[in-house]
């Protein structure tokens, strides 16, 4: 048994590597060094020398599926937060060490995980370290900094939710999909929970989730290992290990048993749109590779299916797209579409099951699997272009498969993904009653078009 | 999520000593470790050469990584068309795409996909560009696809009217969002232009042979010049672009005569102009100033607004942002920046804010491009904002796609590719004083534009502002191709 599945793997190897002689630009592996600190931290780092620039990530396992109870959207305004003072650097220090020296820095809050970065001048690289590893155990958290704050992240939810005519769409995707999972509350919260939040909330959860061994320092680009490797030991190796454990959420989602169906309205939505939604496999399930061709296959460009069949021939939609969004738990798979004008969300729903309906009942083309594979292959390659790029790959390994070396073998997974894989899981996780849809509208009444 | 809270309480009870363990007992206060010796930065060079039919090849051999762009630039864009058919140029663009004698626009998607990139086309208000990122073994057969657009559209009807209404449903979507509002409306009030994504009005007025004359008359060799960058050499680069590009021919003897808009002349007192849309969900205030004699091609001038942008509104640590967002917490962001024409520029302060702040927030915009004409500029608070410019330059060369759009805005403009090495120099020698003459001679007696829920913000702005005359126009009545701009 053990001897016939060499044999299969062989074989694998022998029809990919004839796959990169007819056309396939090989990307070759980055050669990654992980370790382990004895305080918990994971470290991987990835020299390379090419440009004189360095990009340092700190992502931490905490995301907006972490907030505390009646504090939705807390994670990510207390992500804010990290970019005020701690014990040794006033307000706003880590923009005078990045962006004042010609680099830059930012952070993002997923369901999943919060991340903060930055890239500089490679002769930074201690300086960062050194931040990074203060931000980590020695930050203040004070009143009038949280109170300001706190604004600007209502202006971002304002901005981001209220003034865009779709934004509340993507708000309804996540609460109504979920019952139970913390996905339902969506990260950027509401404002009446971010108003209930304090500084008390802050500092606990700083010390629940900002922590050596909730952490992995991801570093690219120009550096020497023994430096780095000394310079890591001195700055976060001096961080205490804390043996409580870390709180994770283990609700889970029940599965649905019926369809559900919402009709949603808010103010300037000038065509209606529709979002049918499914629950995705978790983000290491051996259907992820699958499930991305189809994204790839439905949604990827304009040769695409859902923009040659609702945008180009029927001419319904002005956007047609099928997201993957697996994520670690139990995430999303769904369809999003915006009517054309005169066009209705009933009409756009049936196109978009009707399409489902194909990919589940007839094999996807030769020609299509490939065409998918190589867009992906290239998105990769662009993607490894930058210092940057490189250690937003890495981060995503570790992130969705927990190890950061899958960033080398994602593309074979990809390579191996077959027309019947694709049917399967189009078949196994679209079914009636995991369904559910959403028609979203202009409010009657108000400001109508 | 279902957490017990009394658990999390004992828990941070224990974590609490630890950290205050940690704190007090490991070290006292730090200074950060001082950075070592900065290395420099290459910028790689442009090869040039010209083809028999005119047509410039720019290439930038870069081989770090197999890949290609490949970008077209057509020195004509928006600034070329009337304001009656305001979008001809971006439609026109897109239309490229759309089909050709021998491929429909289905076939350029499946084939250039396949290939795993994708084909952009617009138009800006200078220029029009056609690019393509690409793995450098697809290169010929990318270059084959693009060749095949710009020399031979075939502007079917069919696709013009699909593509008509895509843009009117694309306009009527982002007219409901008070950002994009705030920058069309201030194209007409306050620079004398029209958006390059047109009007609804102007969508509907174009037709097949407008599309064909635009095309016909700018796109020629000799206004044109094709750009490779990333994993290529510049022999191989220049064989190719004479194989798919040698055939093009001109169709006037010299470079195309064309209408160009010319923005608007400079006003002296400040106005203020609102653009009421109920039930929006923020306030889009902006500070708009068309600048007469400030062309991109004045190189001091263009340095000393350069550095006097970031300082003011480039970056997380402008001015802008400083004030009203990390100091108030009025804003998720605010910035400002010069858009470059040929003979002129244009300027603008950007942000959204809530409804009830939008009047505080245009006083505080007002204050800061104030004060760079009347206050100080200490050399502690410039250096970073250089920093700033010269750290994201090099950054965005990085990438072939971002090589290759810094070499086509140097050509647009006609400035020569040795402004890739002299940029960072030029953005060092600016001086205080400079920035501080520059704001005094042109960002005065601008204009400040609020698009958002009016009766929100209605008394607080006349209270604010007593002496300024409030234009107010409702979002469903505005009507760029009217004096008044309304319906």
């Amino acid at each position: 048994m053990r001897k016939f599945i060499v044999i299969l793997l062989l074989l694998v190897f022998i029809l990919t590597s004839v796959a990169a002689l007819f056309g396939q630009t090989k990307i070759s592996p980055l050669n990654i060094k992980e370790r382990t600190l004895k305080n918990g931290l994971r470290v991987v780092s990835l020299q390379d020398n090419a440009s004189p620039t360095v990009a340092i990530h700190v992502w931490y396992d905490v995301g907006g599926k972490n907030d505390p109870e009646g504090r939705s959207g807390f994670a990510h305004m207390f992500e804010h937060m990290m970019f005020k003072s701690t014990k040794n650097m006033p307000n706003e220090k880590m923009d005078r060490l990045t962006e004042d020296v010609g680099g830059f820095n930012n952070a993002s809050t997923a369901d999943d995980f919060t991340n903060y970065y930055e890239v500089v001048p490679s002769n930074y690289l201690e300086t960062l370290l050194w931040a990074e590893s203060d931000r980590m155990v020695n930050l203040n958290v004070d009143e009038t900094n949280f109170a300001s704050e706190r604004e600007v992240v209502k202006e971002e939810f304002r901005q981001s939710v209220l003034a865009q005519p779709y934004g509340r769409l993507y708000e309804f995707i996540n609460s109504l999909s979920f019952q139970t999972h913390p996905y339902k509350r969506g990260v950027i919260g509401n404002l009446d929970e971010l108003s209930a939040a304090t500084t008390k909330d802050a500092n606990e959860f700083y010390k629940l989730f900002y922590r050596p061994d909730n952490a992995v320092l991801i570093v690219v680009g120009d550096f020497e290992q023994a430096q780095f490797d000394a310079w890591t030991n001195k700055y976060f190796g001096r961080i205490a290990s804390i043996k409580t454990k870390i709180p994770r959420v283990t609700v889970s989602e029940p599965e649905r048993i019926a369809e559900k169906r919402f009709l949603q309205t808010a103010p300037n939505v000038p065509f209606p749109a529709v979002a049918i939604t499914y629950f995705a496999p978790t983000s290491k399930s051996a259907d992820a590779p699958a499930l991305r061709i189809a994204e790839t296959i439905l949604s990827g460009g304009e040769s695409s299916r859902l923009y040659q069949e609702l945008v180009y021939k029927q001419q319904i939609a002005q956007e047609a797209s099928f997201n993957a969004d697996i994520r670690v738990d139990k995430g999303l798979l769904y369809f999003l579409s915006i009517a054309s004008e005169g066009k209705s969300a009933a009409e756009l729903e049936k196109s978009l099951l009707s399409e489902l309906n194909k990919i589940q009942n007839s094999l996807v083309t030769a020609n299509e699997l490939q065409k998918a594979k190589n867009q992906l292959i290239a998105r990769k390659l662009r993607e490894l272009e930058t210092n940057d790029g490189k250690a937003i790959a890495i981060e995503r390994a570790v992130a969705f498969q927990g190890d950061p070396k899958t960033v080398n073998t994602d593309i074979q997974k990809l390579q191996a993904v077959t027309a019947s894989d694709v049917q399967r899981v189009m078949k196994k996780y679209f079914t009636d009653k995991n369904r559910m849809v959403i028609y979203y509208q202009q409010e009657v009444g108000v400001n109508s078009k | 999520m279902k957490i017990d809270k009394s658990k999390i309480i004992r828990v941070v009870l224990a974590l609490g000593i630890l950290h205050f363990a940690y704190l007090f007992g490991a070290y006292a206060q730090e200074t950060p470790p001082a950075p070592a010796a900065p290395k420099s930065v290459r910028i790689p060079a442009v090869l040039e050469k010209k083809l028999a039919n005119n047509l410039t090849v720019a290439v930038i051999e870069r081989k770090t990584v197999p890949l290609v762009t490949i970008q077209l630039v057509v020195k004509s864009g928006a600034e070329t068309e009337k304001v009656e058919k305001a979008g001809l140029a971006n439609l026109t663009a897109s239309l490229l795409t759309k089909g050709t004698k021998t491929r429909t626009a289905t076939d350029i998607a499946e084939q250039i996909e396949f290939l795993g990139g994708s084909i952009n086309s617009g138009a800006g208000w200078n220029n029009t560009a056609i690019s393509i990122t690409i793995t450098s073994d697809k290169l010929e057969q990318a270059l084959a696809i693009m060749s095949d657009v710009v020399l031979y559209p075939n502007f079917e009807q069919k696709e013009i009217d699909l593509l008509k209404t895509q843009t009117l449903d694309g306009l009527t979507y982002n007219l409901k969002q008070p950002g994009f509002l705030a920058n069309y409306v201030a194209s007409a009030y306050s620079f004398g232009e029209h958006p390059a994504s047109g009007t609804p009005a102007s969508i509907n007025l174009i037709k097949r042979e407008n599309i064909t004359e635009f095309h016909q008359k700018n796109f020629q060799p000799q206004n044109s010049v094709l750009i490779f960058t990333g994993d290529i050499v510049a022999t191989k680069a220049n064989a190719l672009a004479k194989q798919y590009f040698g055939k093009w021919e001109n169709k006037s003897k010299n470079n195309p005569t064309v209408f160009k808009n010319v923005g608007k002349k400079n006003q002296e007192a400040k106005r203020i102009l609102v653009v009421d849309l109920p039930n929006s969900g923020q306030a889009a205030v902006n500070y708009t100033k068309n600048l007469q004699g400030v062309p991109r091609i004045k190189q001091n001038l263009f340095f000393s607004a350069t550095v006097l942008n970031s300082l003011l509104g480039g970056g997380y640590s402008s001015r802008l942002n400083q004030e009203i967002r990390i100091k108030r917490g009025l804003s998720y962001g605010a910035g400002s920046s010069f858009a470059w024409r040929v003979g002129y520029s244009n300027f603008g302060t950007r942000t959204q804010t809530k409804n009830e702040s939008a009047a505080e927030v245009a006083e505080l915009v007002l204050a800061e491009v104030n004060k760079l004409a009347d206050g100080s500029i200490a050399e502690s608070e410039l250096m970073p904002r250089k920093s700033v410019l010269t750290g994201s330059f090099g950054r965005n060369l990085e990438t072939t796609q971002g090589l290759a759009a810094a070499v086509a805005d140097l050509y647009s403009f006609g400035l020569p590719t040795s402004e890739l090495n002299s940029y960072m120099n030029n953005v060092q020698t600016v001086s205080d004083q400079q920035i501080k003459n520059f704001a005094a001679a042109n960002l005065m007696g601008g204009d400040i534009v609020i698009v958002g829920d009016y009766a929100k913000f209605k008394d607080d702005l006349a209270k604010r502002f007593p002496n300024l005359k409030i234009k107010v126009i409702k979002a469903d009545e505005v009507d760029l191709s009217k004096e008044n701009l309304r319906k």
